[in-house]
């Protein structure tokens, strides 16, 4: 341990108990965070990114975690042989954390002013007024607009960015020498992400903390991170100071992580995974050269293809209830008047943050959520007030896969019957026998294996149900598919392995999409053209290879800027 | 990984649970005993005289007698026949209605969740006691008035429980997907929303099966249930004019039998809530 050193992991392991025997979380795993210095943890999930935090705030689930080796020295101090009182004394007053989750990490009953003097009260011998002025204090230094008045409010009028500042005003509250945040902008949109991001660095630089910022993906802690720590499967790969790590990885886990996220503008036909870099035994491989010569989209635009989709002056309002009785009293347009044009076999890329109306705009071409006005014509064929029935034979072509993978597959139901339902439903594809063998060809097709089939969807990672979500999707052949905001909920490494997988399908079936996120970079990389949302209207449509360079709006300007800038510091080709 | 489905993962959990696992032991004995005297293998001879009056209980009689000189013993095992089918027949009355109407109110909503929500508010709002009684009443005394009047009372709390997880349910992605794919409202509710919610069924027939033994127990008491068979509840009402004779064990076999199985259907039913909902996984 070094002198200057505030916080010192030494070989620590972390092991738990399950029914399946003794599993290994944390594997001889030591670090050092020095006074007043960040350093960035980076890890897809399940590499032991979180459960080593847990571990320095002692939160661990005791018995089922168990740790047979390593300390954790703070301040000089044994964190490891501390009991629970004195844990509890460093916790939230020396140690604090922000956790991933705004939205649940509040109390929804009690006021967010009273929130943050209640952690200030636990810790410090001070008056009620005092903890008060104290949080209305806090709620200014992390940039709320008019404390005094928002210290009054409850968490639920509040947005999830303002949730989330207040949630650092709670772990700041006492002054902590270290700050542990995990994830802490993983569910903000892009814009909300930097404004975050660059709150933290602030507030770090001006506490002189320090800060352990756990996250998937390298992206993000490009700007504030001293160093950087990445763990893969349990270990640690790598360790060096930020410009380094993207300048001169050396490990092929972290030079797949950094070449994964797609860039604006230039990349590969596909882009590259981490296991372009490694095998499945962790070894390193070489690249061929074919893989990262930059794609450009510009040659397959328009050979002339029909327009499979057109969606004319489309609006869909919901009601706004009030008074006791519940009655009418206003509507919210959350799509506004929105027309697009989409032609067979290409991809439009709809990109805006949460609120902007995007997802609607998705269910309502679907008719998942009733349009009130304006037309919806695909293939020729106006489908806004077709019946009921005539809509359901036609959910044989238009298809659309969910952005939560955790809660769009059936828990009650295997896999080889959610992949049999739309034949069984439509009553295609013969007999069982015929259609369990459809369903296998098409689950080895998104990249599972076919002895997986007779499973229940709680047995696979994320990535690998949202294989099973775009399996489903494809089982009934359709033309055309809305992916809402199908990658946003997977880690960097496993997006761009959906994002390729979502190409080959494409080219293989001659697919049309919407493809919804809040990514801008994602959304590029997949979309010919592309919409950004507003408001529920498009406020800006241009083609994916343009519009980035010279977006003509205000509001597409400041989505691209909020683009971590980590990975602009480095080149593909340098990575290989 | 082996192949797990949620049933199995419970039933795990459930086997881990020492208390849970005696409680449903007990429910077994009870139910086989139960069976066996409904088909006449023991108990049929329950009306035969087989000692003296009032015998205290020995080694030869384990309850004693009773007033007739029949068998205390015989005669609760007769009774957790009449209870334990009362068990069954109130949840085999309650279920489908409870389910049904949840699962519609919740699955529609607007005037069917308003007509239904109304059926149940005012089933709820006539005290239940009243409520049996004027039903035995209607119907005449007797085993088969018990079964309507308790199953016409009881499948109110299981409707509104599962209206409310049939809400909950249906604006999840999964009924939506369900949806994406071309499925009707009869497939989503009964193939996709409804797997999704059994165990509450679960959990609530073995808390609404001991409620239900426990009411014939007072029905029959109140003289308004069982007809010319012996049930823990006539027992006990029979008890309370030899107590003052120092007779006590007619009332003692009566209310260690309900007892028992009363306790039993309440741990299991906790530990059956523990194992099966969701929400409490990880706790």
């Amino acid at each position: 341990m070094t002198s200057t050193s505030l916080l010192s992991v030494r070989n620590l392991v972390v092991e738990f108990q399950t029914g399946e025997g003794l599993v290994r979380a944390v594997n001889n795993v030591s670090f050092d965070i020095p006074a007043g210095k960040t350093i960035g943890i980076v890890g897809e999930s399940g590499s032991g990114k979180s459960v080593t935090s847990l571990a320095v705030m002692g939160l661990l689930q005791k018995p089922a975690a168990k740790i047979p080796q390593g300390e954790i020295f703070f301040n000089g101090v044994d964190l490891l042989k501390c009991n629970d009182n004195q844990m509890r004394d460093l916790r939230g007053n020396q140690i604090s954390m922000i956790f991933q989750e705004p939205m649940t990490s509040l109390n929804p009953v009690f006021k967010v002013g009273d929130q943050i003097a209640e952690a200030i009260r636990i810790h410090k011998n001070v008056s009620n007024r005092q903890a008060w002025d104290k949080a209305v204090h806090l709620m200014n230094l992390v940039g709320i607009p008019n404390p005094s008045a928002s210290a009054h409010k409850y968490p639920h009028e509040m947005s999830g960015g303002q949730k989330q500042r207040v949630m650092i005003a709670m772990a700041i509250s006492c002054d902590p020498k270290l700050l542990i945040a995990d994830e802490p902008t993983t569910a903000l949109d892009v814009t909300i992400q930097k404004q975050v991001l660059e709150l933290m660095h602030k507030i770090q630089q001006e506490l002189k903390m320090s800060m352990m910022f756990i996250t998937h993906d390298l992206g993000v802690i490009g700007d504030i991170a001293d160093d950087v720590v990445v763990m893969y499967r349990s270990n640690i790969v790598e360790k060096n100071n930020a410009n380094a790590i993207f300048t001169e990885a050396h490990h092929p886990y972290t030079k797949g992580l950094l070449a994964c996220r797609p860039k604006l503008g230039a990349n590969p036909k596909r882009l590259l995974t981490v296991s372009d870099f490694m095998t499945e035994d962790g070894k390193e491989k070489q690249v061929p050269a074919s893989r990262i010569e930059v794609y450009e989209k510009e040659n397959f635009i328009d050979h002339g293809q029909k327009v499979l989709l057109e969606v004319k002056n489309l609006v869909t309002q919901f009601p706004i209830k009030g008074g006791i009785f519940g009655r009418t009293v206003d509507h919210f347009k959350a799509v506004n008047n929105v027309s697009f044009k989409l032609k067979k076999g290409q991809t439009l890329g709809l990109v805006g943050e949460s609120g902007c109306g995007k997802t609607t705009l998705g269910r309502s071409i679907l008719r998942l959520v009733e349009p009130s006005a304006g037309n919806i014509i695909y293939d020729g064929k106006d489908i806004t007030n077709i019946g009921h029935e005539e809509m359901r034979l036609l959910r044989k072509k238009m298809q659309i896969i969910f952005q939560d993978p955790y809660s769009s597959l059936n828990p009650r139901m295997t896999v080889a019957d959610i992949l049999m339902e739309p034949l069984v439903i439509h009553n295609e594809g013969g007999n069982k026998n015929q259609r369990y063998n459809m369903a296998r060809e098409l689950l080895e097709k998104v990249g599972l294996n076919a002895s997986q089939m007779n499973r229940y969807p709680h047995e696979f990672s994320g990535g690998q149900r949202q294989r099973i979500c775009i399996a489903r999707a494809l089982m009934l052949r359709p033309e055309f598919v809305i992916c809402d905001e199908s990658v946003s909920a997977l880690d960097v490494s496993i997006q761009a392995q959906v994002l390729n997988l979502l190409l080959d399908l494409q080219s293989e079936f001659g697919l049309t999409y919407v493809f919804i996120s809040h990514d801008l970079s994602v959304v590029n990389f997949i979309a010919d053209e592309v919409g950004v949302m507003n408001a529920g209207q498009i406020i800006e449509m241009d083609k994916a290879s343009s519009i980035y360079k010279n977006a003509k709006e205000e509001y597409t300007r400041t989505l691209l800027s909020a683009i971590p800038k980590g990975e602009t510091k480095r080149s593909l080709a340098s990575l290989v | 990984m082996k192949k797990n489905s949620i049933w199995k993962d419970a039933f795990k959990t459930l086997s881990k649970d020492k208390w849970a696992m005696i409680s449903l032991g007990i429910v077994l004995i009870y139910s086989l005993i139960a069976l066996l005297s409904a088909t006449g293998l023991i108990a049929a001879d329950w009306a035969q005289e087989v000692g003296t009056s009032n015998l205290p209980p020995s080694a030869e009689h384990f309850f004693g007698t009773d007033i007739f000189g029949r068998s205390v013993l015989t005669k609760v095992i007769r009774g957790t026949q009449v209870a334990m089918s009362v068990g069954l027949a109130t949840s085999l009355i309650a279920i489908p209605i409870g389910v049904i109407l949840g699962a519609l109110a919740g699955y529609f909503g607007g005037w069917v969740d308003d007509i239904i929500t109304w059926l149940y508010t005012t089933f709820s709002s006539i005290p239940n006691i009243m409520l049996l009684i004027s039903i035995t009443m209607i119907l005449g005394k007797g085993l088969f008035a018990i079964y309507v009047a308790l199953g016409a009372t009881s499948w109110v709390t299981l409707c509104r429980l599962i209206r409310g997880e049939v809400m909950k349910h249906k604006e999840r992605e999964y009924v939506q997907a369900a949806t994406a794919i071309g499925g009707g409202h009869m497939r989503k509710l009964f193939l996709h929303i409804l797997p999704n919610v059994s165990h509450i069924v679960i959990i609530n027939t073995s808390l609404q099966f001991q409620i239900a033994i426990k009411s014939e127990v007072i029905l029959s008491y109140l003289g308004l249930g069982v007809q010319g068979e012996p049930s823990w509840g006539t027992m006990i009402d029979d008890a309370k004019l030899e107590l003052a004779r120092g007779v006590w064990w007619q009332l003692a076999g009566a209310t260690i039998a309900m007892f028992l199985v009363v306790l039993a259907f309440n741990l299991l039913g906790d530990a059956l809530r523990d194992a099966l909902d969701p929400k409490l996984k990880g706790k």
